[in-house]
């Protein structure tokens, strides 16, 4: 209704440039509408929408396998599943969570929300941005065909059962089967995905904000986005050296991590905790963004120590560099290198700390609305606490000799990445899917969801720690009746049933409120920050007039201070904003990884007499097929076209779109 | 109504820690089972608890006093009826002082914990100096442990003793991929990498049996690949130190199913693999069987060593201990019922 409304106001415009005839071939197609339309899309805001889509796919099926894990565990030596399966399962429960979930969960919102809170009209790199998606998307169905493989009669090692951190030597060829080249290639894919897109939003951030959008008035959640996409650019490079190493140890006889070549296996977990351990960062630091948008909004207060969190966020991204080997205290480090690496890991708690205290300063004398999102945020603290003390236990140390690779240290991470990022990660669908959809959710039902994820999550993994220094080590498919670990074994699984319920409550949620909810209007929340100052769902091209931002928390101030508002209504919406046009190259790239990941996966396999696999055929084509995408990318016409909104900002709720 | 329930929270809590004397042993009411980190019986693992302590103090007084301070920050600032039509509170950005006194309270309270955790580093990770050391040569192989007395001239597998009030250094070493050493009740665990040499050192204060399992993740059965630590006194140390360097018992000649077993071990290929001492039988690739019978466990400390186990073993190896090596032997496949009685009957008399 309201967008057909709209799209009369806007008159549509020729393409800026015309192809010259050299480069029809690449013309740029123009459909913004229909499957076409989202395929070739280059805009932020659709790609944010499948990007959250896809994540919330991969965390369901994440969810699965966790629920199979725990089931398999509820009761002593069970025999549900299979050795074989369990490690399956555990290898790509982690995996699918940390790299198909949180990370590009987070990246939904990189991309819906930062353009909007820096006052852009799209990232950087649109065709990049649609790069990374197909990527990501790319390698989630690369990593996970094993399942489908592994129904064909005569395969059954098509899916990686070596941990989410594949320690050398056990993915060697000696020890494992083709299910580890597909987590290789799998991951390589998706730390391209991660680089591209990281090197798209620091750009975006540094060099695409409004004018007067100092760094120090930008809003948290961009800070942190920033700090976390160094991190990715620093840290992925390590992880994609040592997959290259493994890759050739498996290929092609090499032997940086195989023992009988004189190959050090240790060398393997130094490459993956200097990825491993920012990673951890690259996480938590949008989450803790999140956080910080949405407990000033609720609190009706500025965030308490602005200048202190941002600080304290980019320490926390240094010395996540510099902490790696507290992964590796039981791997023999010297004693030096032991209270080096437990003492750089206790003084990361302080940056930490500082936030939490900022948080609570937040709150400390303001308003405080009970609405879904700070419920999830407010126990975003709680549960990080937690997580954070059993972080501060394991930087002991001697006393990690103990907890190292046993349920403590399940529950631990759980705490930081499930209390931790994932309720953060919910307080921003809540807070924010207002703006993305227009539909307000119904608070009781909110509710129904909070409750049942925190009680199911406690349930689940507080017992987790009473396992763990009971002496119940990681990656056990079964353990004994007689080792006093039968109780909270299985209270654990019920809880992750009754945090099942919550998250299935959450998805239906979320279909109802896209199809019942009420109009969210602008600014449901009573915001502080740009976006609500658009209307939901924002047009394409977000700001009809580039914003002049004279102060932080800058809608705020419009809202509050005259002079501001007086300033703010001489922006006057521009003749003829330019819009990138839509392009296939980015899609065709990121297929062309895929093709060659297949190839390469198969090269060495004893599956070689199936369509040409195990040739060279296959890489060969994925290669030339991404390197043809990105000529044509390089050589398609600019493109591009202009719409108008209208002149008169008589309704608030302006948008336009063309064809 | 919410104040009466938090007393009755409150109270109850204080009622649990004081019937459970929290404050001498604040794990008491855990103390979990045979393989729990609070049991602790060396002086290993037993500053590794208290470490642990003082990181459960003091995180619990943070938890109580930030946690307190943010439950009362939701409660007392929550919303009031009328607040939205009220001005919005002091538009408040913090305060230099606030912070800089909580990151210095936060920094003190770490040092807490990092001077013990220094003390303990050192204690713990660099080799005792003490001549009366006994060493013990542990190799870890896809399932399974080896234990080499190089002094003593013992080897043996899967169940290791030690003299009670010794200290032991372990010379840790692996076979194939990595594998860690752990037994919770005398010390934490040490990793066993390829081409690394690794150790441990720990001692037992007591007699008894200490159940030890690998702790990282080494492939199919990783969780079935346990082990056993015996302390004994030091005279009854030194009797199974001779019992283990003698060789194997020939099986009594009225005991034929014994008899034949010892013929099947070497006819059916048992002997490619297994060493039993005296015998000619050498094999490298599994365990040790010379005084096999009087063992208290199978399979790497999986199962009781009981005639019933020992059957389900031999009849389905992979069945019982998934992705080990004698599953692939096609002689093992080929074994029938009444051979493998024999060959159960061999075993359990190699005392």
């Amino acid at each position: 209704m309201q967008n057909e409304g709209i799209r009369s106001n806007v008159i549509t415009d020729t393409p800026v440039a015309e192809p010259s005839k050299a480069a029809a071939l690449f013309s740029r197609p123009t459909a913004t509408t229909g499957v076409i339309g989202w395929l070739t899309t280059v805009d932020h805001k659709k790609i944010g929408i499948m990007y959250g889509l896809a994540a919330l796919f991969f965390l369901i099926v994440g969810g699965i396998e966790a629920l199979v894990i725990r089931l398999q565990l509820a009761v002593p030596n069970n025999d549900l599943i299979s050795a074989q399966a369990y490690n399956e399962l555990f290898t790509m429960h982690g995996t699918t969570m940390i790299f198909l979930a949180v990370m590009p969960l987070g990246a939904a919102f990189f991309n819906y929300i930062i353009p909007l809170q820096i006052g852009a009209r799209d990232v950087a790199f649109p065709r990049l941005n649609a790069f990374s998606l197909w990527t990501f998307l790319a390698g989630g169905i690369f990593i996970n065909t094993g399942w489908f493989l592994n129904m064909l009669p005569a395969i059954n090692d098509a899916v990686p059962k070596i941990g989410w951190f594949g320690y050398a030597n056990l993915t060697s060829t000696n020890f494992s089967g083709i299910g580890t080249d597909f987590w290789v290639f799998g991951l390589q894919i998706l730390g391209i995905s991660s680089i591209v897109a990281a090197l798209n939003f620091i750009v975006t951030i540094i060099n695409m904000r409004a004018p007067g959008m100092t760094m120090m008035r930008l809003p948290v959640f961009s800070w942190m986005v920033l700090v976390t996409g160094f991190l990715i650019i620093l840290a992925f490079p390590a992880i994609t050296i040592a997959l290259a190493c493994l890759m050739m140890d498996r290929l092609f006889g090499t032997g940086f991590f195989e023992p009988i070549f004189g190959g050090q296996p240790i060398l393997w977990q130094h490459l993956f905790w200097i990825f491993g351990h920012p990673e951890v960062y690259i996480l938590i630091l949008p989450a803790m963004g999140i956080v910080s948008e949405a407990l000033p909004t609720f609190s009706r207060k500025p965030l308490f120590g602005y200048a202190i969190i941002v600080f304290s966020g980019v320490v926390i991204g240094v010395l996540g560099f510099a902490v790696w080997a507290h992964h590796m205290f039981t791997t023999g480090l010297s004693t030096v290198a032991k209270t080096a690496f437990a003492l750089a890991t206790m003084a990361i708690a302080v940056p930490t700390g500082v936030k939490i205290f900022n948080w609570i300063g937040t709150m400390w004398g303001g308003q405080i609305r009970f609405t879904t999102p700070m419920l999830f945020a407010i126990g975003f603290i709680w549960m990080f606490m937690i997580g954070g003390f059993s972080g501060i236990m394991h930087a002991a140390a001697p006393a990690d000799g103990q907890q190292h690779n046993t349920y403590f240290v399940v529950a631990h991470f759980h705490y930081v990445l499930i209390g931790g990022s994932l309720f953060a990660l919910f307080t921003g669908m809540y807070y924010w899917i207002p703006k993305i959809s227009g539909r307000m959710f119904t608070e009781k039902l909110g509710k129904w969801v909070f409750w049942s994820m925190f009680a199911g999550f406690n349930i689940t993994f507080f017992p987790q720690h009473f396992l763990g220094l009971g002496g119940m080590p990681r990656r056990t498919y079964q353990y004994d009746a007689d080792m006093g670990l039968n109780t909270w074994n299985m209270v654990s699984t019920i809880g992750s049933l009754i945090l099942g319920v919550g998250i299935l409550l959450f998805i239906y949620h979320m279909f109802v409120s896209l199809k019942r909810g009420e109009k969210a209007g602008n600014d449901p929340w009573d915001g502080r920050t740009l976006e609500w100052s658009l209307p939901s769902p924002p047009p394409d091209y977000n700001f009809a007039a580039v914003p002049n931002v004279t102060s932080r928390d800058e809608f705020w101030a419009r809202k509050m201070i005259p002079e501001k508002r007086k300033l703010a209504a001489r922006e006057k919406p521009e003749h003829g904003i330019h819009m990138p046009s839509p392009s296939w190259f980015p899609l065709i790239a990121a297929v062309g990884l895929l093709i060659g990941a297949y190839g390469m996966a198969f090269l060495k396999s004893d599956y070689d007499n199936f369509l040409g696999f195990g040739t060279l055929f296959w890489p060969i084509l994925g290669l030339l097929i991404t390197i043809g995408a990105i000529y044509g990318w390089a050589f398609e016409g600019p493109g591009g076209y202009h719409l108008h909104p209208e002149e008169e900002k008589h309704d608030k709720e302006s948008s336009g779109k063309s064809k | 109504m919410r104040q009466s329930i938090r007393l009755a929270v409150f109270g109850s809590l204080m009622v649990l820690f004081a019937g459970c004397g929290v404050l001498d042993n604040p794990m008491e009411w855990f103390r979990g089972g045979n393989q729990s980190t609070f049991d602790v019986k060396g002086p290993v693992a037993r500053q590794q608890l208290d470490l642990f302590y003082v990181t459960l103090w003091v995180t619990l007084f943070i938890f109580v006093t930030v946690g307190g301070v943010l439950a009362y920050t939701t409660f007392r600032f929550r919303q009031r009826p009328g607040d939205s039509d009220n001005p919005p509170p002091a538009q408040t950005h913090g305060h230099p002082l606030v912070e800089i006194g909580l990151i210095a309270g936060a920094v003190f309270l770490l040092v807490i914990i990092a001077v013990p955790t220094v003390r303990a580093i050192y204690d713990i990770y660099e080799v005792p100096d003490d001549d009366d050391m006994l060493v013990i040569d542990v190799t870890a192989y896809q399932y399974w442990w080896a234990f080499d007395y190089p002094d003593e001239d013992v080897t043996t597998a899967n169940e290791v003793a030690i003299p009670v009030g010794r200290k032991v250094k372990f010379n840790l070493r692996t076979f194939d991929v990595i594998h860690s050493f752990w037994v919770p009740r005398l010390a934490g665990k040490i990793d066993m990498i390829p081409n690394r040499s690794n150790w441990l050192w720990l001692q037992a204060d007591e007699p008894g049996q200490y159940w030890g399992q690998c702790a990282e993740f080494c492939g199919e059965s990783h969780a079935n690949m346990k082990f056993r630590v015996f302390a004994y006194e030091e005279d009854e140390f030194q009797e199974w130190i001779e019992h283990q360097r003698s060789d194997a018992l020939e099986p009594d000649d009225d005991d034929e199913l014994a008899v034949e077993g010892a013929d099947l071990f070497r006819r059916r290929g048992c002997m490619g693999c297994h060493t039993v001492q005296g015998t000619g039988a050498a094999g490298m690739a599994g365990p040790e069987l010379t005084h096999f019978g009087s063992r208290k466990t199978l399979g790497a400390g999986m199962a009781d060593n009981t005639e019933e186990n020992l059957f389900r073993w031999m009849r389905d190896p992979d069945g019982f201990k998934p992705g080990n090596l004698m599953a692939l032997d096609p002689q093992v496949q080929n074994l029938t019922d009444e051979e493998i009685e024999a060959l159960v009957a061999y075993m359990k008399s190699l005392k």
